[in-house]
C-alpha cells in the first residue's frame, strides 16, 4: 500500500472563452489551474487555500472528475484517473466523496433526507432496499441528526444541519477520500466549531483521507496535517501545517498570514501587516513570469517578471515556489513601503477581459 | 365530479412530489383568485363529462317549429338560452361543446407539452451542437405569428378538428421549449446536481429526477395558461372555417362562425358561446396565475 492515495501531475484545468452569434469562436482561456502538482497522502488532511476564484474549488472538483482537466494527470490509488469515461469511472466514484459550500445549494429540495443519504448507496448497489433504510438512519444518527430526518425535506433544516447532511451523503458510499469545499465558510462561526469537530471525528472513525478546501487560515491550521497554498491556479507554498504559520516562505502566504487578527492587542498593534496592492489579476491573462510579482512586496528587478518559480522544497516537507525564497527568510531583502493610500493601488498591469473565475 | 372532488385528485396528485408541491398546494388554496378558478374549470369539467345527461335535448336535432317564424327564438322555459337558426336547443349544444373545448385544450397542450418537453430538455442538457440546433429551428418558428402557423398547418393537412388541435399544439412548442431549456440552464449547474454527478448517478436519471423536478414549475404554469389560449385559438380557427366541416359539430368556434348572419336578429346566439369561451379561459387563467404565484420560489415558505 503506497503511500499516495491522490497523485496531481501538472495539472492544467482550462475554461474556454467563447463568442460568436452563430458560430462560437475560441477567443481564449481562463487558466484557473495551471501546472499544479500535488499529493495527498493516505490518512492526512491536506489544506487547501487561496483567495476567491485562485482555482481551489476547481482542483477538488477536477480531483473528483466533475471538470474535465485540459492537461496533466491524476492518479487515485495507484490508477490513472484522468482519461477514464464515466461508465469506467463510476465503480471509483465510490470511493472519493465530496462535502459541498453551500448547504442550500447542494441538496435537492424536492427529495426527502432519506432519499438524499440514500441515493449513493442505490446507484452503487451497496445495500437492498430495507437495509438501506437502516443504514440512512445508522448514518444521520452519526453525524447527530434525530432519526426522524429521513422522512423530512432540506428546507426544514437550518444550514448546520443541512451540512450534517451533505456529509451523510458523502459518507453513504464509504469513501477512503473526501474533498471538503470550503464546508464551514458558509455556516455561523458556533456551527463551524461543531462540524470541523464531526469531520474531525469521522476521519478517525471511517480512516478517511480530506481534501480540505478554505479560505479561513484557522479552520485549516486547525484540522490540516499539511497546508498548500494557492494563488492565480498555481501552488505557491506547501508545508507540514504548524511550520507555515510559524515560519512562511512564500511572500504570498507572508501577507496572507499578517493579515490575520491575532487576539492579543499589545502585538496586534505593534505588528506590521503588509497590505496587498491591487486586485488578483485575471486568470484569463495571468502576469508573465512570476504571477505574483505584480502585487509582492519583495519584488525583484527582472528575473521575477521573467522567470516562472518553481515549486521547490526548502527544508525537509516545507517547499515554496519563489526565487527569492531564501533571502528573505534571512532578511537580505525586504519588504517595499506600501504604497501611501491603500485603495490607490497601480492599476493591474493588463487590461483584461471581464470574465468571472470560476470557482 | 364537484370542487371537493377536484381539489383532492390534485392534492393527490402533487402532494407525494415532496413539501415544495405540499407548500404550493396550501398557498394556492388561499388564494381566492384561484378558488375561483378552480370553480370555473370544476363547472366546466363537470359539464363535459356529464353533458348527456344534463343536457335536455340532442345537440344536433332541429325542432324546425322554433324557426318556422323566422330566427330566431330568444330564451323560454323550454329552451332556457333559446335556439339557433336551424332550430337547435342553444342550452345543449353549449354543453355538448364544453366537451369539444376541453379535448382540445388538453389534447393541443398536451401536443406542444410533450414535444417542447423533449426537445427542451435535450438543448437545456447536452447543450453544444443540439441547442443550437433546436432553439434556432424554435426562433423560426416563434417567429411567425402563432395563428398564421397555426393556419398554414391547417393548410397543409386539411381542415377537421384534429388537425387544428395539431396545429395549435405545434404553435406551442417552442413556448415550451423555451421555457423548460432557460429552466434547466438555471438547474443544471446547482451543487446538487454536481453532488448526484460525484456519487455516478447516470446522466439521464440526473436529468429526470435531479434537474426536471426542479425546472418543471414555470412549465407547469405556462401550461395552464396555454390550455386557456389553446381555447381560444381554436376557437379561432374555428371561426375562420378551418375547424370541423360537419355543421352539427356543436364546437363553440364554428357555432359563433354560424350565427354572423345574425348578430342583429338574434345576438344571444353570439352571445352565449362567447361567454362560454370567456368562463373556461378565465378560469384557466386564474388557476394558471395561481399557480405562479403559489410556486414562485420567492414566496416558497411564507403564509
Amino acid at each position: 500500500m503506497s503511500d499516495a492515495l491522490v497523485e496531481v501531475e501538472d495539472l492544467r484545468v482550462w475554461f474556454p472563452i467563447k463568442s460568436g452569434v452563430v458560430l462560437d469562436r475560441h477567443v481564449g482561456d481562463v487558466k484557473a489551474v495551471d501546472g499544479v502538482s500535488l499529493t495527498v497522502r493516505r490518512g492526512e488532511t491536506l489544506g487547501l487555500v487561496g483567495e476567491s476564484g485562485c482555482g481551489k474549488s476547481t482542483i477538488g472538483r477536477t480531483l473528483l472528475r466533475l471538470y474535465e482537466p485540459t492537461g496533466g494527470r491524476i492518479v487515485f490509488d495507484g490508477q490513472e484517473i484522468t482519461k477514464l469515461g464515466e461508465a469506467e469511472l463510476r465503480p471509483l466514484r465510490s470511493r472519493m466523496q465530496m462535502i459541498f459550500q453551500d448547504p442550500f445549494a447542494s441538496l435537492n429540495p424536492r427529495h426527502s433526507i432519506g432519499r438524499i443519504v440514500g441515493e449513493p448507496m442505490r446507484v452503487h448497489g451497496i445495500t437492498g432496499r430495507a437495509s438501506t433504510d437502516t443504514r440512512v438512519r445508522e448514518l444521520l444518527d452519526r453525524v447527530g441528526l434525530p432519526s426522524d430526518a429521513a422522512t423530512r425535506y432540506p428546507h426544514e433544516f437550518s444550514g448546520g444541519q443541512r451540512q450534517r447532511i451533505g456529509i451523510a451523503r458523502a459518507l453513504a458510499v464509504n469513501p477512503d477520500f473526501v474533498v471538503c469545499d470550503e464546508p464551514v465558510s458558509a455556516l455561523d462561526v458556533s456551527i463551524q466549531a461543531q462540524i470541523v469537530n464531526l469531520l474531525e471525528a469521522l476521519q478517525e472513525d471511517f480512516r478517511l483521507t480530506y481534501l480540505f478546501i478554505a479560505h479561513d487560515l484557522a479552520v485549516v491550521r486547525h484540522i490540516s496535517t499539511r497546508i498548500a497554498v494557492m494563488y492565480l491556479g498555481s501552488l505557491v507554498e506547501l508545508s507540514p501545517a504548524d511550520e507555515l504559520y510559524t515560519s512562511p516562505l512564500h511572500p504570498y502566504t507572508i501577507s496572507l498570514l499578517s493579515a490575520v487578527p491575532i487576539p492579543d492587542p499589545t502585538v496586534e498593534r505593534q505588528r506590521e501587516a503588509i497590505l496587498l496592492s491591487g486586485d488578483v489579476p485575471s486568470p484569463a491573462n495571468p502576469p508573465s513570469g512570476c504571477r505574483f510579482h505584480t502585487r509582492c512586496p519583495y519584488v525583484q528587478p527582472t528575473r521575477c517578471r521573467d522567470e516562472v518559480p518553481t515549486l521547490r522544497f526548502l527544508d525537509g516537507e516545507h517547499a515554496a515556489a519563489c526565487h527569492w525564497a531564501e533571502q528573505i527568510r534571512t532578511g537580505q531583502i525586504q519588504a517595499a513601503e506600501p504604497p501611501p493610500a491603500v485603495d490607490v493601488g497601480p492599476p493591474p498591469p493588463e487590461p483584461a477581459p471581464p470574465v468571472p473565475p470560476p470557482d | 365530479m364537484s370542487l371537493a372532488e377536484i381539489e383532492a385528485y390534485v392534492e393527490e396528485e402533487l402532494a407525494p412530489q415532496g413539501g415544495l408541491w405540499r407548500d404550493a398546494w396550501r398557498r394556492l388554496r388561499r388564494n381566492p383568485g384561484a378558488l375561483v378558478g378552480f370553480g370555473l374549470v370544476g363547472l366546466f369539467v363537470f359539464i363535459a363529462i356529464f353533458a348527456p345527461v344534463i343536457s335536455p335535448y340532442d345537440p344536433r336535432a332541429q325542432n324546425l317549429l322554433l324557426v318556422a317564424h323566422g330566427c330566431c327564438q330568444g330564451p323560454t322555459w323550454a329552451h332556457p338560452l333559446g335556439a339557433d337558426q336551424l332550430g337547435r336547443d342553444e342550452l345543449s349544444r353549449i354543453f355538448y361543446g364544453a366537451r369539444f373545448s376541453l379535448v382540445i385544450g388538453v389534447v393541443s397542450v398536451s401536443v406542444g407539452l410533450s414535444i417542447g418537453l423533449v426537445l427542451g430538455s435535450i438543448a437545456g442538457y447536452l447543450g453544444g451542437v443540439a441547442d443550437t440546433v433546436i432553439m434556432r429551428t424554435m426562433d423560426v418558428m416563434l417567429s411567425i405569428p402563432g395563428l398564421l402557423l397555426a393556419i398554414g398547418i391547417v393548410a397543409a393537412l386539411g381542415p377537421g378538428l384534429w388537425q387544428i388541435m395539431i396545429a395549435v399544439g405545434t404553435t406551442n412548442v417552442p413556448i415550451f421549449a423555451r421555457l423548460l431549456r432557460g429552466s434547466i440552464l438555471s438547474q443544471k449547474e446547482n451543487d446538487f446536481v454536481l453532488a448526484a454527478r460525484s456519487v455516478g448517478v447516470p446522466r439521464r436519471s440526473i436529468l429526470v429526477s435531479h434537474i426536471l423536478p426542479n425546472a418543471i414549475s414555470p412549465v407547469i404554469v405556462q401550461g395552464t395558461l396555454a390550455l386557456a389560449t389553446a381555447i381560444i385559438d381554436v376557437a379561432g380557427l374555428g371561426f375562420l372555417g378551418l375547424g370541423p366541416q360537419d355543421p352539427g359539430t356543436p364546437e363553440w368556434g364554428t357555432m359563433l362562425t354560424q350565427v354572423d348572419r345574425y348578430l342583429q336578429s338574434a345576438p344571444f346566439l353570439a352571445i352565449v358561446p362567447g361567454v362560454a369561451i370567456v368562463i373556461s379561459v378565465l378560469g384557466f387563467n386564474l388557476i394558471g396565475d395561481g399557480l405562479r404565484e403559489a410556486l414562485d420560489p420567492k414566496l416558497r415558505g411564507r403564509a
